[in-house]
């Protein structure tokens, strides 16, 4: 895999910021042009802090508007905490959604959904457990994947989640064991023989189990406890030996109590086969779906090699993916088909469309927009299973899963809300910014170039001239390309003269609701 | 009916099954067979998908087996005496009222052991197992999607078009089913509400030959078929009705079943129609520990068997009954002994739930045998292959011959007597079959004899295990189809019998049992 040295033009830098980003401005590609590559890249994969959650729906009665619940007690009375615990959930929500639509222009959002959808946990347990999960994910989304796996394998929401926290020597749970070997780590092969997939087999499902029973989750929801916390009950621990199958050398793994479960994902990180997984997996979300033998030998398995030298390190695996040729071969370029996030905010970020209605009506906003995304198949918390959505792993459809006939219209629906009415949240409206996309264009007075641009911000690929025509058209209204010029003049020596911004809006969110719609846009 | 399938299946039943003359003219038989397929054409399958992993044993008990169960599931298994019985040695969850009911009137069957060699306790993997019919893991395409395939080659290239202006099949929700995918396109379309549909932008683009290219032609394509497709599944869905009360508002499985019902009575030509019902992982809190009837699985259950009741009970005022017939799948069973959290982990096979006035017979297959010590992690056997399960459905609902069904699959099949209880047969020798069900089966009193009568004279013997004759049954004339009689068997000593069905051309045992 040879580092990328071909031209780099709005083209590569458009396609790099769609793939790590949930959507760039016309300016942000070409200062990315500017920069080059490997400043861009490096740009890129420096993870920001993140603010916390705030309370701002009236059900929140322990802290007050505007302020971080994520370590905060719960209300006693069982009604009051259930309320508590749907506002925090609202706010969770909403949120993930003001992330991805306030993003710095980094790949801090995409790794924490490629996370996410990696363990696949479904927010059941607790608000503020799933928010410190959330964030583990995010600030570790470029850090040790080894390290990511034994921090999740004892997380609150993870032992919640998967039966961990009832997991002990008195009735051993498989759930978590299975999943551990099946999705998070090695993953799992054909099956070659009764209960042996090739890369564990039930022994190890089985002695998985026993190895990490003993924790606990306590303090959930509690009036007292600011965390739900995990903890190790030494009575609860099987202190049997455990004996690993051939796939791991028949291993004994027993009389580490606590950290068992860690001496255990040593001995699976040992295996080559994790990072062969994980680097597949990875370039399933960021490059393609599909997996030649050659891509294989000479994408996979060389990501895999640079993990294993990194001790499982993700950030040299992305710096070499994101620079390498491959990640720019036309091949490549819009073979995936946007996520119901990435096809929202795909129209949003790139026009800098957010609310600005206060803290209460911006996160009434986003959860609504978290909703719009849950009605298309992708609520953020929820994953439909454990191995995450069925268009990061389901052969031969992948991220065509992502649409059917259902989806494309409320796709369409979206679109058509953003662009016209505007997606009504309580009092608060909101619309697209157009003219302020328009203004931010190379030069907004030219027509063609004002089209060039659209189809640089939205297309992974080039359009053809016919159909580049048709979009002029619809913008110019059928007039020749002067007309626009001089609208769009005498709307910038009048900017708040309804009579010359009106009829710009209008052309604008005729052409904005055209190319949101055509298929090209729905691939990245 | 498309006159070039009918003249298919006409070709190749007279290619496989010579025509012998002992009392049929040619005539008679080719407008049977005419029949006969116009009715293959008009049947509909719906496919309830159980996503989790059902526990069979807490569904369909093996009250035989129920001392063992009491070791193996101390701490789930419900109370003997709150089971709705099914026969004597099988019982239904006691939420199940409304499946109860269909059973006793011979319209729900029971498949036992169900599920396939070298059990994968993966759910991603064994579901990919069951919605591709396949065990090979490069079996990409689903079993029906390989059915319509290999009838619909082309598809999705020119369709919708005048002679198929309905989707083949319907996916309930927002995703469609990967048991219709195909090789170049999924046949199931999506809809969340057959009233409310779409028309969306017409586009046209061309696929350049990339990946990126494959998705926008995808889309395009989906856009085109969206309009169309829409436009005839809310006409159909007008035009439909609805006239059972027994549906609940509030069961989320009772409203898409109710919008396949009004679908199919307006007329859509749609074959399949698919259901999904989640929630059935149960590792944990599978029961209600103070009341182990009730529960998150109990909840899942009754959801189930009021929906398919109540779904049943409009067919049958609809006049549809005999065009319809559904069938349960999950991904597997569980593990037969419970877990400390009051539920049960992956396991292995599990029960078929087949509904519909057409199904066969009650029971198939044996009870699973529970053993009396707890070994670990041990699942139900399989012993029947599902592979057998949707060969059979293909052969006696959908009326597809043998070899093309053979083709579709990668095992030899064997077939199973499951959804003939409508059919009148396709050569000589299938129409002779009378297809005989009696039920309920075992009986403490009397009982209903079902068969396809041949329009013939008819007596009807009740037989004892030696083959003596104890009684005539029924002597008479019948009219030709569908014959349901109630015949007398209250006075019997508990025991198994026969009814020997006999007239001209037939003559056929049906056993059943007094208890």
């Amino acid at each position: 895999m040879q580092v990328y040295t071909g031209p780099w033009t709005k083209a590569e830098a458009a396609h790099l910021l769609r793939r790590t980003t949930f959507g760039a401005t016309n300016q942000q590609i070409l200062t990315a042009v500017a920069n080059g590559m490997n400043a861009t890249v490096n740009s890129i994969l420096q993870i920001p802090i993140s603010d916390e959650p705030l309370a701002y729906d009236a059900g929140e009665t322990i802290v007050p508007q505007g302020s971080s619940w994520v370590n905060a007690v719960y209300p006693a009375n069982q009604t009051q905490n259930q309320q508590t615990e749907n506002a925090r959930f609202k706010s969770l929500g909403a949120w993930i959604a003001k992330n991805m639509n306030q993003e710095q222009l980094c790949i801090a959002e995409k790794m924490a959904f490629f996370w996410q959808n990696h363990f696949g946990v479904t927010a059941s347990a607790e608000a503020r457990a799933m928010y410190h999960f959330l964030a583990l994910l995010r600030q570790n989304s470029l850090g040790n994947f080894k390290q990511l796996v034994k921090d999740v394998t004892i997380h609150p929401a993870m032992l919640l989640f998967l039966n961990g926290a009832t997991n002990n020597v008195f009735s051993p749970n498989e759930n978590y064991s299975r999943e551990l070997l099946e999705l998070f780590s090695i993953g799992k092969g054909n099956q070659i023989a009764t209960g042996d997939y090739s890369t564990y087999t039930e022994i190890d499902v089985a002695a998985g189990a026993k190895i990490m029973t003993g924790y606990t989750v306590s303090g959930i929801r509690s009036s007292t406890a600011t965390q739900a916390t995990a903890s190790f009950n030494s009575i609860l621990h099987d202190n049997s030996s455990k004996t690993l199958s051939y796939h791991f050398n028949g291993q004994v793994v027993s009389g580490a109590g606590a950290t068992e479960y860690a001496n255990y994902i040593d001995v699976i990180f040992a295996q080559p086969q994790v990072a062969k997984y994980i680097c597949t997996k990875l370039y399933r979300y960021f490059v393609n779906y599909d997996i030649t033998p050659s891509i294989q030998t000479d994408v996979i398995d060389v990501l895999a090699q640079t993990l294993i030298t990194n001790n499982y390190e993700i950030l040299p695996v992305m710096q070499q993916l994101l620079t390498s040729d491959h990640f720019y071969d036309m091949s490549v370029r819009g073979a995936i088909i946007r996520n119901p996030i990435e096809m929202i905010m795909g129209a949003m970020n790139p026009t800098q469309t957010m609310p600005n209605f206060g803290l209460v009506g911006d996160y009434q906003t986003y959860i609504s927009i978290y909703y719009v995304a849950d009605t298309m198949g992708q609520s953020y918390l929820v994953p439909p299973s454990v191995a995450g959505w069925t268009a990061y792993y389901q052969a031969p459809a992948f991220s065509k899963l992502w649409i059917n006939s259902t989806y494309i219209k409320k796709r369409f629906d979206i679109v058509s809300a953003l662009v016209y009415s505007g997606v009504p949240v309580g009092t608060n409206v909101l619309k697209m910014n157009l003219l302020g996309f328009l203004n931010g264009l190379s030069n907004p007075s030219d027509a063609p170039q004002v089209i060039d641009d659209m189809c640089d911000v939205f297309f992974p690929k080039a359009i053809n001239a016919a159909d580049k025509l048709t979009l002029k058209l619809i913008l110019t209204n059928g007039l020749p390309d002067f007309e626009w010029t001089l609208q769009y003049t005498d709307y910038l020596a009048n900017p708040t003269n309804t009579t010359y911004f009106t009829p710009v809006t209008q052309r604008m969110q005729a052409v904005m609701n055209v190319i949101l719609k055509m298929p090209q846009f729905q691939t990245i | 009916m498309k006159r070039r399938d009918f003249l298919k299946n006409a070709s190749l039943a007279s290619l496989s099954l010579p025509f012998v003359s002992n009392g049929f003219s040619m005539q008679a038989v080719a407008k049977e067979l005419f029949e006969y397929s116009k009715n293959a054409e008009d049947r509909v399958l719906v496919l309830i998908r159980m996503n989790g992993g059902n526990d069979g044993l807490n569904m369909v008990f093996p009250i035989d087996q129920y001392a063992n169960l009491a070791i193996q599931r101390p701490n789930i298994l419900i109370p003997q005496n709150q089971l709705l019985n099914l026969t004597s040695d099988l019982a239904l969850h006691p939420k199940m009222t409304g499946m109860q009911d269909m059973f006793n009137n011979g319209k729900l069957s029971v498949i036992q052991n169900v599920g396939y060699p070298e059990a994968n306790r993966s759910h991603f993997r064994s579901m990919d197992i069951w919605s591709t019919g396949a065990l090979d893991i490069n079996q990409t395409s689903g079993w029906l999607g390989r059915y319509f395939d290999s009838t619909y080659p082309n598809f999705p290239a020119d369709y919708p078009n005048a002679n198929f202006p309905d989707p083949f099949a319907i996916s309930m929700g927002s995703e469609v089913s990967t048991t219709c995918q195909g090789l170049m396109g999924n046949f199931s379309h999506a809809v969340n509400d057959p009233f409310n549909t779409s028309n969306l932008l017409l586009t046209s683009v061309t696929n350049d030959g990339t990946y990126y290219g494959s998705h926008i032609e995808y889309i395009s394509t989906l856009i085109n078929q969206t309009n169309e497709y829409g436009t005839s599944i809310s006409a159909s869905a007008n035009a439909g009705n609805s006239l059972s009360t027994m549906y609940d508002p509030l069961n989320p499985l009772a409203v898409q079943l109710k919008y396949i019902a009004q679908m199919i009575s307006g007329g859509l030509k749609t074959k399949v129609y698919i259901v999904n019902i989640g929630g059935f992982d149960t590792h944990d809190s599978q029961v209600d520990q103070t009341n182990l009837s009730e529960g998150n699985h109990a909840l899942l259950l009754k959801m189930i068997s009021d929906a398919v009741a109540a779904f049943q009970n409009d067919l049958h005022l609809l006049g549809l009954e005999q065009r319809v017939a559904g069938m349960t799948f999950s991904e597997f069973g569980r593990q037969i002994a419970s877990n400390g959290s009051y539920g049960t982990d992956h396991g292995d096979a599990a029960p078929i739930l087949l509904f519909g006035s057409c199904v066969s017979t009650g029971i198939i297959g044996p009870n699973p045998t529970i053993d009396n010590q707890i070994n670990e992690q041990a699942g139900v056997p399989m012993q029947i292959d599902f592979r057998n399960v949707y060969a059979s459905i293909l052969r006696d609902w959908f009326e597809a011959p043998e070899p093309s069904i053979q083709a579709l699959f990668e095992q030899n099949i064997s077939y199973l007597d499951i959804l003939s209880g409508c059919s009148v047969g396709i050569a000589e020798q299938e129409a002779l079959k009378l297809k005989p069900l009696v039920y309920p089966n075992p009986t403490p009193s009397n009982v209903t004899l079902r068969f396809q009568s041949k329009g013939e004279q008819y007596q009807i013997f009740i037989m004892d295990q030696q083959g003596k004759a104890l009684a005539v049954a029924f002597d008479g004339q019948l009219n030709s189809g569908k014959q349901e009689m109630a015949l007398e068997t209250s006075k019997l000593p508990a025991g198994h019998y026969y009814f020997l069905i006999t007239s001209t051309n037939t003559r056929e045992l049906v056993a059943f049992q007094k208890i």
